[in-house]
């Protein structure tokens, strides 16, 4: 034969081999024959092109026979699904609900330590931890250039009050912005979408006034008008010229809270009240953060190294005073270009914890699909057996398991996908804790989509091969004969699915405790207790700086608010207020001479919290001891002077302890900064803020005019105690306008709202935790329910013969329960030991988490409970299968044999 | 199977046409049928072994030709080849197809009548 005829038949052969079982058994011989004579019969009729045309035909059609297999094995994996729509369903929603569970964690976490849009090269971003500098540092360090490329100096997120000047009679909108350097937009690589940014050339002192627009307000606020780049703004009172408008979605360096204007720091005063008293330059006024670009090939710890060097050598030669701890770094970097300004600690949190938690869950779910899987192919080994006889090759009935759990996974991937849509556009939606502007915009982004179906399509192979695998391994003959049972066999102490329950049942009580650690250490740490009376009490904002109001204006509406609105009908009780709660904003150091005679000061850090007359009266928290603030206390807010008596504070509990010990407070001197203060009152600790677990020191000082307008004071608010049944805000409302037309009144709400608004968060995420950890339990007893049930089956024969020897439904319901429960105790032990490790090890990580499992021991109720109710559950679980077994008609049974 | 299910075929794709016309007179194994269409279409249409097989597959499976119990005389016969033949439906289907087609032909040729091509 010609060597090519014999090289293309043998060829041809191979190929033909390779055709799916059913195809060979059907045509395999038959298409090998008329190989034999088509092969020289091409060769002799259109010579090499006949062989390649022929062996292409052959190789070309064979994926497609393979494809038409997995259609019906599809097709098949369908209709035997929807014949069990229990197991189906079950099997769907546990995979639909960890996929959706983690494809939310990972949202979550995109979400804060996610890269922030609009910004080039974010990788290569970094600022300080915590720390802010002053503008004349800023400028030090962004001369330097070995370790930084370029630096920005960013102050804010600061409010503006707009007006747009073609609508005269429209009132002020506050909108969130950024005081930048010139050098902002070029450090973060960010080009504008129309005009231009700032540049230090075109940024100088005395410059008209100019301001850049997010892609965002452009669209919301200015129509999307081609034209917009040259209209003007009235900014703060002040006109504006927009001469560039950033890129779309770029909202600044850290979006989450987000910036919709950006304004150079060399503004004049007017525009942005935050740079009185001169801050570019002074050493002293360190309120500005600063992001640098890492020059090329420089890493963190090398910039680190380099910026704390310098930092070193500026504070020597400026001879600044810090309250810097000199033994380590005295700055530190941590990356920024990331959607939250988000510290190492909160990155460990979103690392470890969710990841872990992460993991559990979807092992948890993986396990618990293989179990049901398992169970399920022990009952279909009449079915497998007779595939097998009928010519059915091994390999094809593993395939067709796969197709049925690579199935069952795309529909737990996109019922997880959907979960995790409604998931994250709930906490989207949820109203953040803070008077800042922040947005948590958490959205799902096909990457982690992509990650969540190769996940399902992981665990559907994974755990689908092992059960398919020990399904077909059976004895058709013997099989055939016995009927869908097994033939008996003892039961296993150490068998692979007793340790499947048993890691199972440990992990899902690992979960159930660590989630619900968290839970109610959140709920009771974070639970608002701040004592005030909540019934009818009304806020009210102004910002009369940024509503173009001079020093005198402000401090005359200042001094006259309280009386205006306390003549208004209805109302009861008013106060002024730097902020509604505590906000825990504004720190600073308080000092005082020590007590019991001993030499030297006590130096602590405290809250500083601006209040005015009445507050605690408003509130309806009555002082411990001493006074509040009065009228006379704002008739002395001059500049303190040796002459001058000190200006009276009041300190809560903490502070007062920490800072006198037992002693009484009242009458004492401290010391606040440059300014030295008598305390005049006690106030008792109000809980408050965001996963505070413990009081912290507190120091009240007078709210004075002149502190309106510095950085940190945005607003005035007014606390109006209200008559109940009355709309007192909307007379208070009249009465404002009328007296002070010019002045915007704005987040007018009541306290329970914002009482509400701080909870809500904390209470939706402690039911996310509640919830998996349900889910884990859930898992649990659907696991060992199947497991057990498919033990019942399996040992059919067993209890046949022991009930047709005599044994009472009792005494086989106890042996399969006896079973069960040595897995559940097993692993409750396991589990209980196993989050308390895990506890520890995430408190080792992670401060936040340290506080919450630090509640721990407060919660006997959940050590004991949760493993008693997850093997109550489990339990359940095994005495439905138990119960069948004592139904099992030893007469049939036995025939079987 | 009714009439109605035999025109759910039409129209026939055009390596079923062929394969059940070689049907129509005897039973053929796979090499037969491969070279009557070659014959009969003059070398035009030629079937290749894999897609002959593919399609055979699915005739076998939509119903419209069987298996062959019944084999030539022994000397004659090759134990490795399978011999096919229409079924019912398949004729069925076959003999719309070929009323089809004349339809269709008698349609070209009252329109070369009328205008005259």
């Amino acid at each position: 034969m010609n060597p090519r005829v014999s090289l293309c038949l043998s060829l041809y052969r191979r190929l033909a081999n390779a055709y799916p079982h059913e195809f060979r058994i059907l045509h395999g011989e038959d298409l090998e024959r008329l190989g034999e004579d088509a092969v020289p019969e091409a060769w002799r009729r259109y010579g090499v092109f006949g062989l390649l045309r022929l062996l292409a035909d052959i190789a070309l059609r064979l994926p497609g026979e393979y494809l038409t297999e997995i259609r019906q094995d599809v097709v098949y994996a369908r209709r035997v699904l929807a014949k069990a729509p229990g197991f189906t369903a079950v099997a769907v929603l546990s995979l639909g609900v960890g996929i959706g569970m983690c494809c939310a964690v990972l949202s979550e976490c995109q979400a804060i330590v996610g890269p922030a849009p609009g910004l080039r090269d974010p990788a290569t971003l970094a600022t300080f931890i915590w720390t802010q500098v002053s503008y004349p540092y800023f400028e030090r360090y962004r001369n330097e250039r070995q370790t930084v490329a370029a630096a920005a100096a960013v102050l804010g997120p600061v409010p503006f009050a707009v007006a747009f000047t073609g609508d005269q009679s429209a009132r002020a909108e506050r909108v969130s912005g950024h005081l930048v350097s010139p050098e902002y937009f070029t450090t973060l690589g960010v080009t504008p979408a129309a005009g231009r940014v700032f540049g230090p050339e075109t940024e100088k002192p005395g410059m008209a006034p100019v301001v850049v627009v997010s892609d965002r307000f452009w669209r919301t606020h200015l129509g999307a008008d081609q034209h917009a780049v040259g209209r003007t703004l009235r900014l703060n009172g002040s006109m504006s010229t927009i001469v560039g408008i950033g890129p779309k979605d770029f909202l600044g360096v850290w979006p989450q809270s987000p910036a919709d204007l950006f304004v150079p720091v060399t503004c004049c005063v007017s525009l942005a009240p935050e740079l009185s008293g001169d801050p570019l330059h002074r050493s002293d006024r360190e309120i500005f953060r600063v992001v640098f670009r890492l020059a090329h090939g420089v890493t963190m710890p090398a910039a680190e190294a380099g910026l704390d060097a310098m930092t070193r050598n500026i504070d020597q030669e400026t001879g600044t005073r810090h309250d810097r701890d000199r033994k380590g770094r005295v700055v530190r970097l941590m990356p920024a270009g990331t959607v939250g300004y988000a510290t190492p600690e909160q990155h460990a949190l979103v690392d470890t914890f969710n990841v872990v938690l992460w993991a559990l869950v979807l092992s948890l779910v993986c396990a618990n699909l293989a179990g049901l899987l398992l169970a399920r192919g022990s009952q279909r080994r009449r079915e497998i057996a007779i595939r097998l006889s009928v010519g059915a090759s091994r390999a094809r009935l593993v395939r067709q398991f796969l197709t049925e759990s690579v199935l069952l996974s795309f529909a737990g991937g996109l019922a997880g996908i959907v979960l995790a849509y409604w998931i994250t556009n709930v906490l989207s939606s949820l109203p953040l804790p803070s008077q800042i502007p922040l947005e948590f915009n958490c959205q799902i982004d096909l990457h982690v989509i992509a990650i969540t179906l190769a996940i399902a399509l992981a665990a559907g192979i994974g755990f689908g091969l092992a059960p398919a695998l020990s399904s077909t391994r059976t004895d058709i003959g013997v099989t055939l004969k016995e009927g869908a049972q097994a033939p008996l066999r003892g039961y296993r102490r150490f068998g692979l699915r007793n340790l499947f329950v048993v890691g199972q049942m440990a992990a899902s009580l690992m979960l159930l405790l660590v989630t619900w650690f968290v839970a109610l250490a959140f709920l009771s740490t974070t639970r608002m207790d701040t004592g005030a009376e909540v019934a009818n009490l009304n806020l009210v904002s102004f910002d009369p700086v940024r509503d173009g109001y001079s020093a005198e204006r402000v401090a005359a509406l200042v001094t006259n608010l309280p009386d205006e609105i306390a003549r208004v009908d209805g109302v009861r009780a008013v106060a002024l207020t730097g902020s509604a709660v505590s906000s825990h904003g504004d720190a600073t150091h308080v000092s005082a001479p020590a007590g019991d005679g001993k030499a030297g000061q006590v130096l602590i850090s405290a809250y500083r919290e601006r209040i005015g007359a009445n507050y605690f009266a408003t509130l309806g928290v009555p002082l411990l001891g001493g006074r509040e603030f009065d009228l006379r206390d704002r008739e002395q807010d001059a500049p303190g002077s040796k002459g001058v008596p000190a200006r009276p504070a009041i300190l809560n509990q903490t502070a007062a302890r920490t800072l006198f010990g037992a002693g009484d407070p009242i009458g004492r001197r401290i010391r606040e900064g440059e300014r030295n203060y008598t305390v005049v009152g006690l106030a008792r600790n109000m809980r408050a803020g965001f996963l505070v677990t413990k009081p912290v020191a507190t120091v009240f000082l007078p709210l004075a005019a002149e502190w309106l307008g510095k950085s940190a004071a945005q607003r005035v608010t007014v606390l109006v105690r209200a008559t109940a049944g009355r709309d007192t805000m909307a007379a208070v409302r009249d009465r404002m306008a009328s007296l002070h037309p010019d002045l915007t009144a704005f987040d007018v709400h009541t306290m329970q709202e914002d009482l509400d608004r701080m909870n809500s968060l904390t209470q939706w995420t402690s039911a996310m935790y509640v919830i998996l950890g349900f889910f884990a339990l859930l898992l649990a007893s659907i696991g060992l329910g199947g497991v057990t049930a498919y033990a019942v089956v399996r040992r059919r024969k067993e209890i046949g013969i022991r009930m047709a020897l005599g044994a009472r439904a009792g005494q086989v319901q106890g042996l399969v329960l006896r079973e069960g429960m040595a897995l559940v105790v097993v692993g409750s032990v396991l589990g209980v030991s196993g989050a308390f490790a895990l506890a520890r090890v995430f408190s080792a990580y992670s401060d936040v988490l340290a506080r919450t499992f630090g509640q721990r021991d407060s919660n006997p109720l959940l050590i004991v409970g949760a493993p008693l109710v997850l093997a109550a559950l489990a339990m359940l679980a095994c005495y439905l299968p138990a119960r069948r077994a004592t139904k099992i008609d030893p007469v049939s049974a036995l025939r079987e044999e | 199977m009714t009439q109605k299910d035999a025109a759910a075929f039409l129209p026939l794709h055009n390596n079923w046409f062929h394969i059940l016309l070689s049907l129509a007179g005897a039973e053929q194994h796979g090499y037969g049928i491969m070279q009557e269409v070659l014959d009969r279409t003059n070398g035009t249409v030629r079937l290749w072994p894999a897609t002959l097989y593919g399609s055979l597959k699915r005739l076998i499976g939509d119903g419209l030709i069987e298996e062959s119990d019944e084999r030539p005389v022994a000397e004659l016969d090759d134990a490795r080849r399978r011999y096919y033949r229409l079924t019912r439906l398949g004729r069925a289907v076959l003999e719309l197809e070929c009323a089809r087609m004349q339809e269709m032909v008698r349609m070209v040729r009252r329109k070369r009548r009328q205008e005259a091509w």
